[in-house]
């Protein structure tokens, strides 16, 4: 059965043109994201790492060694089981820095150019036989098809379409950031039509073939060879190379690292591929015995490597023929287009960056984009050119070991990568070098009848399709030992133990804190400029800014030093980790250490730590939490604290000190004090430098109010601590200040009170004796002019005898002795005694006092003193009274307070007045009409009640008038058998 | 890192007696398809495994 070559070819077109759809309109955003995105298109695109391996050459190898073909699949399916320990760091990595294959991982880790070229050259060599591999399997098989066409016609036509499909659809992503969505999807698709094809075909051999599973056995059972019902035993030696190889290919193989990790949606997609590759590979894997025996049991016309297509030819089914070629075509066609793509990105960034930096172009992601698309088409055609000379006299299977132990020789410093910080770039140049030697010695030239050195020399074995295992363990024991040795044997420098550090395991980078000759996100547009052309510059500078939320304009030097790690990340993945960084380190460069050491970027690292936080377990998570709540403590400490680096840049800035200085710490933290505002920063930069250690109320006005600051500092050094810098505490004594004000003003009073209360002792005592004489006078004359005048002395002396009682009271505070004869008084009848005594007097004016406290409210107190409380109050209050005004005196119980005011209709006390109001001898009165000793009293009476007196003023806000005099004392509540009457009775 | 070197020694284990695994899977006595069957097994492991990791672990 033959198809035509126009039909084959138009059939071969039709599905290519399928796929350029389906990548076309995910491209345009037709699917729904969550559907592009889905863990299962990222595993089935994964599937691309079967190429034509799946279709064609498993049953070869199956025929050849029966079940060994499954160390093809085991291989990868065990790499990713292991995914969590195996693959998951890598992505880790790579994401971080923007690798996007093993070249930039090399050149990242082993901090070399030359091992990202060398990486470059022995992918770029080995992919050139599995490229081989898929043009010569599509070739072959549609010579198959159609006799009469040409494999060159198809193989160039199928090249062409590859290029074109890559060019379109692989080079989209300019900055690095997106996936290549539309190309993931048509590969999945790929590896769809591949499945779906392969399990057609078992299950009609299975059931068409053999009627089913009972058949088979029985079809199984008449095979008395162990090669015909593949019972055969394994050969230990090339299942295991092959098993190696599969498992190497998850990290080294150009193709499936790029799918693995450069288009990985989430790593909860690689979590998920970590079972669903190695389910994909399983049903890909189910059919192969079941085509092999089919085939033989049809008597297929082709060789075991194209049963599939001899099969189903067999069968007589024009169109399962046709399904199982397009599911060649699609296999090879993914795989193609996917390697030559990791390996386009690869040669550019590790081939033609290093040798040439675009400088000059005005547009420099459009000049990447096009030397992408040429290297695609160069590889292709390289692969093209190499099929036609040598590949296709090689078979299948041996294309595909040459091309697999070529790229096994990059799995040591692969894993070295994650696990073995200690190995260096001179041992990994070194192991790769004699590896690839020998492969190339022994397997590369003696295959492709080049020149078999092997031979020529004599040498006991010479490679052949049955030991060829042997040279590929050989090649790669040679390169571990050559790397072990060299690594151990020579020095790193701190820059590649530093990466080392960063790639290892579950460790963090621990970055210097150094200060960048940048001062600002405007220096680093104008210091890129010089490579990168200022508009390219710009929008990269201001891509990372707004990647970190940083605002447009940046100073800190903490949040610099991010800027500059983030743009090297974000240039690695536009120019590869080696360019970029040397970029970076040329032009956005470091000041020159002042000591010999600087410090850790606390602050970085505290950062990451938080990063790490939900990933922490054990002695880890245990000293996590330790960190944490220290660093509680420091922030939460009710002392405002702040720790300054040696140069001077600010590491804590704790809660209080945020309260206290209206800073938040996000915007201080990693920048100099120098950012402070002026005041904090003259004060502390000037104590931070000073050598004095404490610092006692510093007066720093904020706010326009005067604060009094206590400042403390302390070394950051230690003996488990060597970097320099300070603490720095800074208490705030303002509200002390004001208490100890206070208390002088307080103790200035008393000193009154007691000069006052002498003054009137000695003053009392003559003028008794002026009263008694004036007294004498009265009786020893009948004159009525100097009777007059006695009198006259005797009321001055009286009034003099009046004052001085006053005083008397006054100095008499604070006495609480006095609480222990407390009685229970009702307010309400003291307050109508006052106002008894006070109509004797000939000044009422007319002014009507009006009593509503009830009757019930009772105090502890003595009933005495608290009248003349209200007496003084009362007077005060008719004395400001307008003549027929009313003063009101109200009583409530509020919880255990009485509370009493009085409240006149005056015209109130000017505010100024009010703070000075119970000062003793301070009065608002006309002389000789108070004392200015009244309010004292009622003020210290009150203090000997426990209770608090309180004024407002106006009392009537809206007439502006009126004085409120508000008294609060402790209330009695009467027990039950102490009753006031007993009081009232006395 | 110890528990690396653990899966390590475990996965260098199972490479070397890989080959008397597969013989053992692969021998006369049993159906031609009980290879497929251990491996869907160790899918089915790998399989929970994913399913009972903590959603933070990375």
């Amino acid at each position: 059965m033959n198809f035509s070559a126009p039909g084959l070819l138009l059939a071969s077109l039709l599905y290519l043109i399928l796929l350029f759809g389906i990548a076309w309109i995910t491209e345009k955003g037709v699917l729904p994201r969550s559907w592009v995105r889905h863990p299962l298109v990222y595993t089935l695109s994964l599937g691309v790492y079967a190429g034509i391996w799946a279709v064609y050459a498993a049953v070869g190898m199956a025929a050849e060694s029966g079940f060994g073909f499954l160390a093809y699949y085991l291989g990868i399916s065990g790499a990713f089981l292991l995914a969590p320990v195996l693959l998951n760091p890598v992505m880790r990595i790579g994401r971080a820095y923007q690798l996007t294959s093993l070249a930039d991982l090399f050149a990242y880790r082993y901090r070399s150019q030359w091992a990202g070229t060398l990486v470059t050259i022995c992918s770029g060599t080995a992919i050139l036989a599995l490229l081989s591999m898929q043009i010569q399997a599509v070739s072959t098989s549609a010579s198959l098809l159609a006799p009469d066409t040409s494999p060159r016609l198809i193989s160039v036509l199928f090249s062409i379409t590859v290029v074109l499909f890559a060019m379109l659809f692989g080079t989209r992503r300019s900055q690095g950031s997106e996936n290549h969505q539309g190309l993931v999807l048509a590969i999945a698709f790929d590896s769809l039509v591949k499945l779906f094809a392969l399990l057609t075909l078992g299950g009609v051999i299975l059931f068409g073939v053999f009627d089913g599973l009972g058949g088979l056995e029985t079809w199984l059972a008449d095979r008395t060879t162990p090669v015909s019902s593949m019972t055969m035993s394994i050969d230990d030696g090339s299942w295991r190379a092959l098993m190696l190889m599969s498992f190497a290919g998850a990290l080294v193989l150009p193709h499936m690292y790029h799918m693995t990790f450069s288009e990985n949606p989430s790593p909860k997609a690689l979590a998920k591929a970590s079972w669903g590759l190695p389910l994909y590979l399983l049903l890909l894997g189910l059919p192969v015995p079941l085509i092999l025996w089919g085939g033989q049991a049809l008597a297929a016309t082709t060789g075991p490597d194209f049963y599939a297509i001899g099969t189903a030819q067999a069968l007589g089914s024009p169109a399962l023929t046709l399904l199982m070629y397009i599911a060649g075509l699609s296999a090879a066609s993914g795989l193609m287009i996917v390697s030559t793509l990791a390996l386009a990105g690869m040669v550019l960034n590790h081939a033609v960056l290093p040798l040439r930096t675009p400088k000059d172009q005005g547009d420099i992601y459009h000049w990447l984009r096009w030397v992408k698309r040429l290297l695609i088409a160069a590889i292709i055609f390289a692969a093209l050119l190499f099929h036609e000379t040598l590949g296709k006299n090689l078979d299948l299977a041996i294309l595909g070991a040459i091309s697999l132990s070529g790229m096994l020789q990059l799995l040591p410093g692969a894993l070295g990568v994650i696990y073995w910080p200690e190995g260096n770039r001179r041992g990994l140049i070194a192991g790769l070098v004699s590896g690839l030697v020998i492969w190339v010695v022994t397997l590369v030239l003696p295959f492709s009848h080049t020149a078999n050195l092997l031979e020529f020399l004599g040498a006991p074995l010479i490679p052949d399709y049955s030991n060829w295992h042997i040279f590929t363990f050989a090649s790669l024991t040679v390169n571990v030992v050559v790397f072990a040795l060299v690594s151990v044997l020579s020095t790193s420098t701190a820059e590649e133990a530093s990466a080392a550090e960063a790639c290892s395991l579950g460790a963090l980078s621990r970055p210097q804190r150094r200060e960048l000759l940048a001062t600002s996100s405007a220096d680093f547009v104008r210091q890129l400029a010089v490579p990168l052309g200022i508009s390219v510059a710009r929008r990269e500078v201001e891509r990372a800014l707004a990647q970190l939320k940083l605002p447009n304009v940046e100073y800190r030097p903490y949040q610099l030093r991010r800027l500059r790690d983030r743009v090297e990340v974000n240039l690695s993945g536009l120019l590869g980790p080696a360019v970029a960084s040397d970029l970076v380190k040329r032009h956005l460069g470091y000041k020159p250490m002042a000591s010999g050491g600087t410090a850790q970027d606390i602050r970085y690292v505290e950062r990451a730590l938080g990063d790490y936080q939900n990933r922490l377990t054990g002695l880890a998570g245990e000293l996590d939490n330790l960190r944490r709540h220290y660093r509680q403590t420091l922030h939460n400490l009710p002392i405002p604290a702040c720790s300054v680096g040696e140069d001077g840049e600010i590491l804590m800035w704790n809660n209080t000190m945020e309260a206290l200085t209206g800073i938040t710490a996000d915007d201080v933290v990693g920048a100099k004090l120098m950012a402070l505002p002026e005041h904090w920063h003259l004060l502390l930069d000037d104590f931070n430098r000073g050598e004095e250690l404490h610092r006692y109320k510093h007066r720093l006005d904020l706010k326009g109010r005067p604060h009094w600051l206590n400042l403390h500092k302390a070394a950051l050094s230690g003996p488990d601590h060597t970097e320099g810098g300070s603490i720095i505490l800074v208490e705030d004594q303002t509200e002390t200040r004001l208490l100890e004000d206070e208390l002088m003003h307080s103790e200035r009073l008393a000193s009154v009170g007691r000069l006052a209360a002498g003054v009137a002792h000695e003053i009392g005592n003559p003028v008794t004796g002026i009263s008694s004489l004036a007294q004498n006078l009265k009786l020893e004359t009948d004159d009525p002019d100097i009777l007059s005048t006695a009198e006259q002395i005797q009321q001055q002396t009286r009034r003099i005898s009046t004052i001085l009682q006053s005083l008397m009271n006054f100095a008499r505070t604070g006495n609480h002795a006095h609480a222990n004869r407390y009685e229970p008084v009702a307010i309400r009848r003291c307050v109508n005694e006052s106002i008894n005594l006070l109509s004797l007097s000939d000044k009422s004016m007319g002014v009507h006092f009006v009593n509503d406290c009830p009757e019930d409210l009772l105090i502890l107190g003595d009933e005495q003193r608290l009248v003349q409380v209200f007496i003084n109050l009362l007077a005060n209050a008719r004395d400001a009274s307008p003549i027929g005004g009313e003063v009101h005196i109200s009583g409530n119980l509020d919880g255990y307070s009485a509370i009493i005011e009085v409240t006149d209709e005056g015209p109130g006390i000017p505010t100024e007045q009010l703070d000075h109001i119970f000062e003793p001898f301070y009065t608002t009165k006309a002389p000789n009409k108070g004392t200015g000793l009244g309010l004292s009293l009622v003020y210290s009476i009150i203090e000997e009640h426990y209770g608090n007196i309180q004024v407002d003023s106006p009392a009537n806000a809206d007439r502006g008038r009126g004085t409120c005099v508000r008294l609060r004392l402790p209330a009695y509540e009467p027990d039950a058998g102490n009753t006031i009457s007993q009081n009232q009775g006395s | 890192m110890y528990i690396y070197r653990l899966v390590f020694l475990l996965v260098l284990a199972i490479y070397i007696f890989s080959p008397n695994i597969l013989d053992w899977w692969t021998s006369p006595e049993n159906a031609w398809y009980s290879p497929y069957i251990i491996w869907a097994g160790l899918i089915a492991i790998g399989f929970w495994l994913e399913w009972r990791r903590d959603p933070n672990e990375f």
